[in-house]
């Protein structure tokens, strides 16, 4: 933790330097500002449910449900949004984050409750959430006529613009929320108790225990916490694409999870860094947005996506089992 | 000596069973005390009655003339009483300093971190005990040694006045017990009472002031170590004497099955050369780093050789895998019997069944009946306690556990069996019934390889010696040395020269 980037991180950063240079010279147009902020955007939304993946999942637990609670969250305080007229961003927010950090705590009780794999129950919770939203609450889709206005304006809003060749370009306002979940999971993960019993449970739950933790706390915690960035991500997905439907996000869990992965945290827990998983969920993006730009159809995507992923967890491994033979420990 | 800790009376029993008949233990300041006993004694239920684990149900614990008997594992800590379990409860992911501090602002109740505060605290405790290392390292990446110091380091972060350490030194070398040690009485002098529980006899005397020895949960008495000596120890500890039988090699036949010539690993061992014959029970000592696990890996094919030759019936033969090494009727227990000897979380059937299970099938399909007749047969030659084959060998004590590991292997009917310390952790009781098994198989003219720390182990069991130091052979004793009357002082006295030499070397550097 000390070290501010290892090797692992040197070298994500030195595949996305070697690739952008790989892309530029293949297209000039790659490399200009309008590229970064285009990334910064679409990438956005990931970054925001990133953060709270890398947390539950250095407490050594999984969520695949949080696409399901953004949707769940955005999607029913839209609909009240709608249905009352509110319209108001920091109440858009205020409430999808609320019912995000409440699904979030659903899920912590059960896997503490019923003692299962977190995989297993957020599994379950994501489709029953799902089908809880789209039976009780509503399965109607929402345009861009009739989403609260404040939304529209928060999607299409820039921090700043700058000028360029084909017209002025900005950096998008959803860099804000993008901050404040990175800096906030800094600050937790680092500087709080809470945050060390995180990283504690995910080290040796037993040993976390022994050192005065309550798992099962630190548990709510992280689920809830997992849980309102999730409910952010989802108001700021409905920003960006100005309409809503309720079948939208749930699906896409597994590139979050491959993406905070790639970034180097140990699936098994009590490892992992911010930094890391930003690397990792750029390397994502960049793929997805370039790989026209080098003449190849975006169905390379998910191979190039997958390759690195098992590229990634290949070399972790390797590194753990160099380690482990100095110690004559033969794992394999 | 001013007495901290006075618990009288105390009893628990679990579902029925006595675990702790009426103890009565007074722990003074400033003394090392050891709890000694055979497994399943009763002595880690005392210290969990002691540190709030369990509540005992009858007794007192007075803890500085304050009564404390109910107690939650936190408020032992408050009062001062710190428990190093055996796994060490390290947070093998975080830095040295923060697994020495996290504890102690986890119970100032601090919400948030300083991170200038964790690496002072950390400091702090290191100075206590005069070990430099390394803040910013992973705890991972210690040797075990500096593990167990780091957890002492985080017991005195809390003020610990009474210290108990579980079996601190079953993983670590001769060289690493000695430092250990050295730790202990400082920290002693220094005023903390510290307790431990410990198998291996030599250490007790070496380091404790007061010796409590139990016996089925009861308490058999106090003594000063000056009292006692390893064999009234284990007398106590046993109810009966013991005393291991000497092994010689009665077998005929004097053609090597195993020789090894100039094998070489750079880094590891070198140029070790070495017979093994039918019915040899060949002991292999030394000290850290001496190379002696990794040429025992090299033989069942774990770990690559760089050069020499290994001859199995005089055959040159490349033992490249454990598959290869099973073949050529080479069988390993490994020191680590747990995660490498065992599948913990099966039955002994399946355990023992495991490396013969190509045998048992046939087109595929397991032949369950021969299954359970192999394993009720090896059970039994073994003497492993155990209400059924169907037991999980989890729930076995270390010792039956132990007998599983080599009911498995003699399964195989293997020519050469090499054991990594095969004692380790294992009461004195099931100790000589596995001695006993060892003369047994050797007899038959099966060849051994052991690997061991303790003297006593290698006087009784082996007919050759060898003594490693930095990876090479420095010493080998044949029959007749070991038949001298002072054979066990002079073994002793090499290794122990080899340990000056290797610490004057240390200081050179």
């Amino acid at each position: 933790m000390t070290k501010k980037i290892d090797a692992f991180q040197r070298m994500l950063l030195i595949i996305i330097v070697v690739y952008s240079v790989f892309v530029t010279i293949k297209n000039p147009g790659f490399f200009q500002i309008q590229t970064v902020f285009d990334i910064v955007k679409t990438s956005s939304t990931t970054m925001i449910v990133a953060m709270g993946l890398l947390v539950v999942m250095i407490s050594g637990g999984i969520d695949v449900s949080f696409m399901a609670i953004a949707l769940f969250g955005s999607y029913t305080s839209l609909y009240i949004m709608i249905q009352t007229g509110i319209n108001h961003l920091a109440f858009a927010f205020a409430v999808s984050m609320g019912i995000g950090a409440l699904l979030g705590l659903v899920n912590a009780v059960l896997i503490s409750w019923l003692r299962l794999p977190p995989f297993i129950i957020t599994l379950g919770t994501q489709n029953l959430f799902h089908g809880i939203m789209t039976t009780f609450i509503s399965d109607k889709s929402f345009g861009s006529g009739v989403l609260p206005e404040c939304l529209h304006q928060f999607g299409q809003g820039t921090l700043f613009k700058i000028a360029t060749d084909n017209g002025s370009t900005g950096l998008t306002v959803s860099l804000i929320p993008v901050l404040a979940a990175g800096l906030a999971t800094y600050f937790i993960l680092r500087r709080t108790m809470v945050g060390r019993g995180v990283v504690a449970i995910g080290n040796d739950e037993e040993s976390a225990r022994r050192a005065g933790f309550n798992p099962f706390r630190i548990r709510l915690f992280v689920y809830a916490y997992s849980g309102a960035l999730a409910g952010m991500m989802g108001i700021v997905y409905a920003a960006q694409v100005n309409a809503l439907y309720p079948n939208k996000m749930v699906g896409d869990e597994l590139m979050v999870v491959a993406a905070v992965v790639i970034g180097g945290t140990k699936i098994t827990g009590g490892q992992g860094k911010i930094f890391g998983a930003v690397l990792g969920v750029i390397i994502t993006y960049l793929l997805n947005s370039t790989l026209i730009m080098i003449g190849l159809s975006s169905s390379w995507n998910n191979l190039f996506v997958g390759a690195i992923l098992v590229i990634a967890v290949a070399i972790t491994s390797y590194q753990e089992r160099v380690k482990n033979r100095k110690h004559l420990i033969f794992t394999e | 000596m001013k007495p901290i800790l006075c618990a009288s009376n105390i009893s628990k029993s679990f579902i029925g069973v006595r675990a702790l008949n009426n103890i009565d233990i007074t722990i003074n300041a400033g003394e090392i005390h050891c709890l000694a006993g055979e497994n399943g004694c009763g002595k880690s239920t005392l210290v969990k009655c002691i540190s709030g684990v369990y509540t005992p149900d009858e007794g007192t614990i007075q803890i500085e003339g304050q009564s404390c008997r109910a107690m939650t594992p936190m408020e032992a800590m408050t009062h001062g009483i710190q428990v190093i379990y055996q796994d060490l409860s390290l947070f093998q992911h975080m830095t040295v300093a923060e697994n020495i501090a996290i504890s102690r602002l986890k119970f100032e109740n601090k919400k948030l971190i300083n991170w200038k505060t964790i690496k002072a605290i950390a400091k702090e405790q290191l100075d206590k005990i005069g070990v430099t290392m390394d803040l910013d390292e992973t705890v991972g990446e210690l040797s075990m040694a500096n593990k167990q110091m780091v957890a002492i380091c985080r017991a005195l972060a809390q003020n610990a006045k009474i210290l108990f350490m579980d079996e601190p030194t079953t993983a670590l070398t001769k060289t690493e017990v000695s430092h250990l040690m050295k730790v202990m009485l400082d920290l002693k002098k220094k005023g903390l009472a510290i307790v431990f529980i410990s198998h291996k006899l030599d250490e007790v005397f070496e380091v404790a002031d007061k010796i409590t020895i139990f016996r089925n949960g009861n308490k058999i008495g106090d003594f000063n170590s000056s009292e006692l000596d390893e064999k009234s120890l284990s007398y106590y500890m046993t109810g009966r004497e013991i005393e291991y039988p000497r092994y010689h090699r009665t077998y005929q036949d004097d053609t090597p099955i195993l020789s090894v010539e100039h094998l070489t690993r750079k880094g590891q061992y070198e140029d070790i050369s070495l017979t093994v014959r039918p019915g040899d029970i060949i002991g292999l000592t030394g000290l850290l780093g001496s190379g002696r696990t990794e040429l025992a890996m090299s033989l069942f094919g774990l770990n690559k050789t760089q050069a020499g030759v290994i001859r199995v019936n005089g055959r040159k033969t490349d033992i490249k895998s454990p598959m290869v090494a099973k073949k050529c009727g080479i069988a390993l227990l490994p020191e680590d019997r747990s995660r490498e000897g065992l599948f913990i979380e099966r039955k002994i059937k399946e355990n023992i069944s495991a490396p013969l299970i190509d045998d048992l099938c046939e087109r595929g399909i397991v032949n369950c009946k021969k299954e359970n007749e192999i394993a009720q047969r090896y059970v039994e030659e073994l003497k492993v306690r155990t209400p059924s084959i169907d037991t999980v060998v989890g729930t076995l004590s270390g010792g039956n556990q132990q007998k599983v590991v080599i009911s498995k292997w003699i399964a195989t009917n293997p020519k050469v069996f090499i054991m990594d310390t095969p004692t380790v952790g294992i009461d004195i009781g099931s100790k000589s019934e596995i001695y006993e098994q060892i003369h047994k198989f050797a007899d038959k003219g099966m060849a051994m390889i052991l690997i061991s720390d303790e003297i006593q182990e290698i006087m009784a069991n082996c007919n050759r010696v060898l003594v490693m130091a930095n990876g090479k052979c420095v010493v080998q004793l044949e029959e007749e040395d070991l038949m001298r009357e002072d054979a066990d002082k002079n073994l002793a006295d090499i290794i122990s020269n080899q340990k000056a030499k290797a610490l004057s070397q240390e200081v050179a550097q």
